[in-house]
């Protein structure tokens, strides 16, 4: 893939996070902070199908916008074809890992698996 | 000298501030909150995992992390997140040919002109934007 469609991916993942962290947030601010961590609210929050949804979609954003930003600031400190190949592949690969990771949080707790 | 002369610097270069005077602060700023915060993603989503556990192993997560320790952590990752995001916009902006001036004939002092004002003010915009949300994050944070 070209770089700069890549860096268009970076900004559009970096303005909707913004969006969607914005009123992840702000769900917090709802009540007192530490009520809101209180383990019946955060599995209700899991519960609400739209917010869950929402988490799944910034974990998505996230991940993306984080690794592709640690993988520019890797390839600008060294250069090589193996070396660039390996932080390619090894940026998507932590991208899907963690992906993977907080989808199964969400999932689980979604359908009540805790 | 040479290496720095061939831009060779590699971790140490990229580490340094200093030199090139305010953008490559906020550049550096820029990478530094960047590093931050993918480090606090990974770190609040295996913290969040803990909710499949069950009520207990959520609340011991959270003995461990609803501490003054972690609210510090907390204001610090409010602090990166807002600057990271508003220098963020800063530099798509200049991307898109926004606020970077005109391209003219380098002239003496050979001042480039997408390192002006606007850019400068937005940098220090930036830097007071982290600096309230850290204060009104402290605010709620240890004002439970």
């Amino acid at each position: 893939m070209r770089e700069s469609i890549i860096m268009k991916i970076h900004y559009g993942t970096a303005l909707g996070a913004v969006a969607l962290v914005t009123i992840h947030i702000l769900f917090r601010m709802t009540q007192n902070f530490s009520e809101s961590l209180q383990y019946q609210n955060v599995i209700a929050n899991y519960h609400l199908l739209p917010y869950a949804l929402m988490l799944e979609v910034v974990l998505i954003l996230l991940s993306v916008h984080g690794f592709n930003g640690l993988r520019v600031i890797l390839l600008e400190l060294k250069q090589g074809i193996v070396y660039e190949k390996l932080i390619n592949y090894g940026s998507i690969g932590a991208m899907a890992a963690l992906i993977a990771y907080g989808s199964r949080t969400i999932l689980m707790a979604g359908m009540g698996m805790s | 000298m040479t290496e720095r002369m061939s831009n060779r610097e590699g971790l140490k270069g990229m580490a340094n501030p200093t030199r090139y005077g305010l953008e490559r602060v906020a550049y550096w700023l820029q990478r530094l909150s960047g590093l931050g915060l993918l480090a606090y993603l990974i770190g609040h989503i295996y913290e969040t995992s803990s909710i499949v556990n069950g009520k207990v192993a959520w609340d011991k997560m959270l003995e461990l992390t609803q501490t003054t320790q972690g609210h510090l952590i907390l204001t610090l990752v409010i602090g990166m997140c807002v600057y990271h995001t508003a220098n963020g916009i800063r530099v798509m902006l200049g991307q898109g040919g926004i606020g970077v001036g005109k391209p003219g004939q380098p002239e003496y002092p050979y001042k480039a002109a997408s390192l002006n004002y606007k850019q400068r003010l937005c940098i220090w915009v930036s830097i007071a934007l982290a600096a309230l949300a850290m204060m009104y994050g402290m605010a709620v944070l240890f004002g439970d």
